[in-house]
């Protein structure tokens, strides 16, 4: 399992998992996985509490956490406004991230490897990485044209730096013997980052990315409830207005599911594009 | 040390160290165009980094290294090398670690060109029909057969080998050193191979010369003239009063020194 879930560890931050996954990479993948019934059980009991302390509440006349059937329902009958949202939503999330990928990749790799280039950039890195993303929505709603335009931007700047930083710290960690061989090939500067530093640093890019594309989700929905009029953050802040709580819980669940697919989306592209690491 | 006036590899009075700690001391080695020069010694003897000086992968504190003539700068695609820890990219089929290879050597040639060369280097080194495999699908004997592909189709007058077979079980480190000679005898002109051991068998094997490294600091302390006619043959080699003299002269050797930095310390 530890293939699977890697990502979203890596996405919440636990650089142990990040490690571990690094020194034993692809164990599980090769290997049949016998059927696990236990995720299916916690599945099972966490539905059964939802609907047994919906009951409970609802039988006092509070609407704020309904069962389990009304919550579907309402999933259901959002689905076309969900599925509009969900693609309003991919046209900010999509460029933003892939902007943030090649620039991140690239200039990653640049500073990784260029000592001079680095000693520019750390310093900026260093202080403009840590400042939470969030803060910039605001102002860059107020400052770009569009609200589209905004929410992207913002997107790119919080899934830029950890794919950034992790591309350096692959870039720096090359192992020794391929850098070697690289010199001892003749290869040039050119050769050297697209044939040796790229590939060699994949590990690294893809948990940056996983990071990047997490940051991505919170920052999109959460510009989305400042000022957008489709997606996914913007269908829970609505409906919340209304006071609809089937509708939010089914636009925070389905948000779940779309971030879930993305996750894997992008753990089947790093298995692929890393089939060689044992 | 016999000092050739026309060596094609030479080096002279080079020292190196780290941080001040003496790695290499006063070492002077001249190695004639195509000769099979053994570099034998314990760890700690500095003989791979002498390797990696000559291959320009570090630079000397003082001295210098001739390869051809001209000063060693760094590294260039003159002195092929072959590192022990079969160093094949793992993200490229094996016939591109190889075309890549090729392509330094031949420039103009286009990538489905040299990829067909790859695959004959890739033959001739005993290993067919696994060019368009990746290095992880293969065992460590066949990574250490395609790096040496790898280092010949560099089609270089240098071949630097540090400890190549230190990492193979018996039966394939025997199959790799036949394989090494038989390569290193058909090419013309026979490049110039410097090939760092520890293995005092190995190097009585392979070599015209052995040159014996001490330790702490690594400095050269002996040398030999390996006198066996070639095809040497193990099983001869073995019944040859003159290889175990030889062997008994390197143990000797290793062994004083040895004692010399105990009673030093």
């Amino acid at each position: 399992m530890t293939t699977e879930t890697s990502i979203l560890d890596a996405a919440l931050g636990d650089t142990g998992a990040i490690a571990r996954h690094a020194a034993e990479p692809n164990a599980a993948a090769s290997r049949p996985v016998p059927f696990a019934w236990e995720p299916w059980l916690l599945w099972l009991i966490l539905l059964g509490l939802w609907q047994g302390i919906a009951t409970l509440i609802a039988g006092q006349g509070n609407p704020l956490l309904p069962p389990p059937t009304v919550v579907f329902d309402a999933l259901w009958l959002s689905l076309p406004e969900l599925l509009t949202g969900t693609w309003s939503s991919l046209l900010i999330l999509a460029p933003g991230f892939a902007l943030a990928v090649a620039a991140g990749v690239g200039l990653g790799l640049l500073a990784g490897t260029s000592p001079r280039l680095g000693r520019a950039l750390f310093p900026f890195a260093k202080v403009a990485a840590p400042v939470p993303p969030t803060v910039y929505i605001p102002y860059a709603i107020a400052v770009l044209p569009t609200f589209h335009l905004s929410a992207t931007f913002v997107v790119f700047v919080g899934a830029f730096w950890p794919v950034f930083q992790n591309t350096v710290a692959g870039a720096h960690a090359v192992e020794g013997r391929h850098r070697d061989n690289a010199r001892v090939l003749g290869f040039s500067g050119f050769e050297y980052l697209h044939k040796v530093v790229f590939p060699a640093s994949l590990p690294h890019i893809f948990s940056g990315m996983a990071v990047g594309l997490g940051f991505g989700f919170i920052l999109l929905t959460v510009a989305e409830l400042f000022g957008a009029n489709a997606g996914l953050g913007r269908f829970v802040q609505y409906y919340a207005d209304f006071g609809d709580y089937p509708r939010m819980v089914a636009g925070i669940l389905y948000t779940g599911v779309v971030t879930w697919a993305a996750m894997s989306v992008l753990d089947r592209a790093r298995e692929r594009a890393l089939f060689w690491l044992r | 040390m016999s000092q050739t006036a026309n060596a094609a590899l030479r080096i002279e009075r080079l020292r190196f160290g780290y941080d001040g700690t003496p790695i290499l001391q006063d070492i002077d080695v001249a190695v004639a165009e195509g000769e099979f020069l053994a570099l034998l010694g314990p760890s700690g003897s500095g003989k791979s980094t002498l390797l990696r000086l000559i291959a320009g992968l570090e630079s000397p504190g003082s001295g210098r290294v001739l390869a051809a003539g001209r000063p060693v700068a760094g590294p260039g695609t003159d002195r092929a090398v072959v590192f022990q820890n079969y160093a094949l990219f793992p993200w490229m089929r094996v016939v591109d670690n190889v075309a890549e290879a090729v392509r330094k050597a031949k420039p103009t040639l286009g990538w489905p060109a040299a990829r067909t060369q790859a695959a004959g280097h890739l033959n001739r080194v005993g290993l067919t029909g696994i060019a368009d495999k990746y290095p992880f699908e293969l065992s460590g004997g066949m990574q250490q057969r395609a790096a040496i592909a790898r280092a010949l189709a560099l089609e270089s007058p240098f071949l630097l080998m540090d400890e190549p077979f230190g990492a193979l079980d018996p039966v394939n480190r025997a199959r790799l050193q036949d394989l090494l000679i038989e390569v290193w005898q058909r090419r013309t002109p026979r490049p110039t191979v410097v090939f760092v051991t520890h293995d005092v068998d190995e190097a009585l094997l392979l070599a015209d010369r052995v040159a014996v490294l001490g330790a702490s600091p690594g400095r050269i302390i002996a040398g030999f003239d390996v006198p066996f006619e070639r095809p040497r043959r193990r099983a001869a080699l073995f019944g040859d009063h003159r290889f175990h003299e030889l062997r008994e002269a390197i143990a000797e050797a290793l062994d004083a020194d040895t004692l010399a930095r105990l009673d030093a310390a």
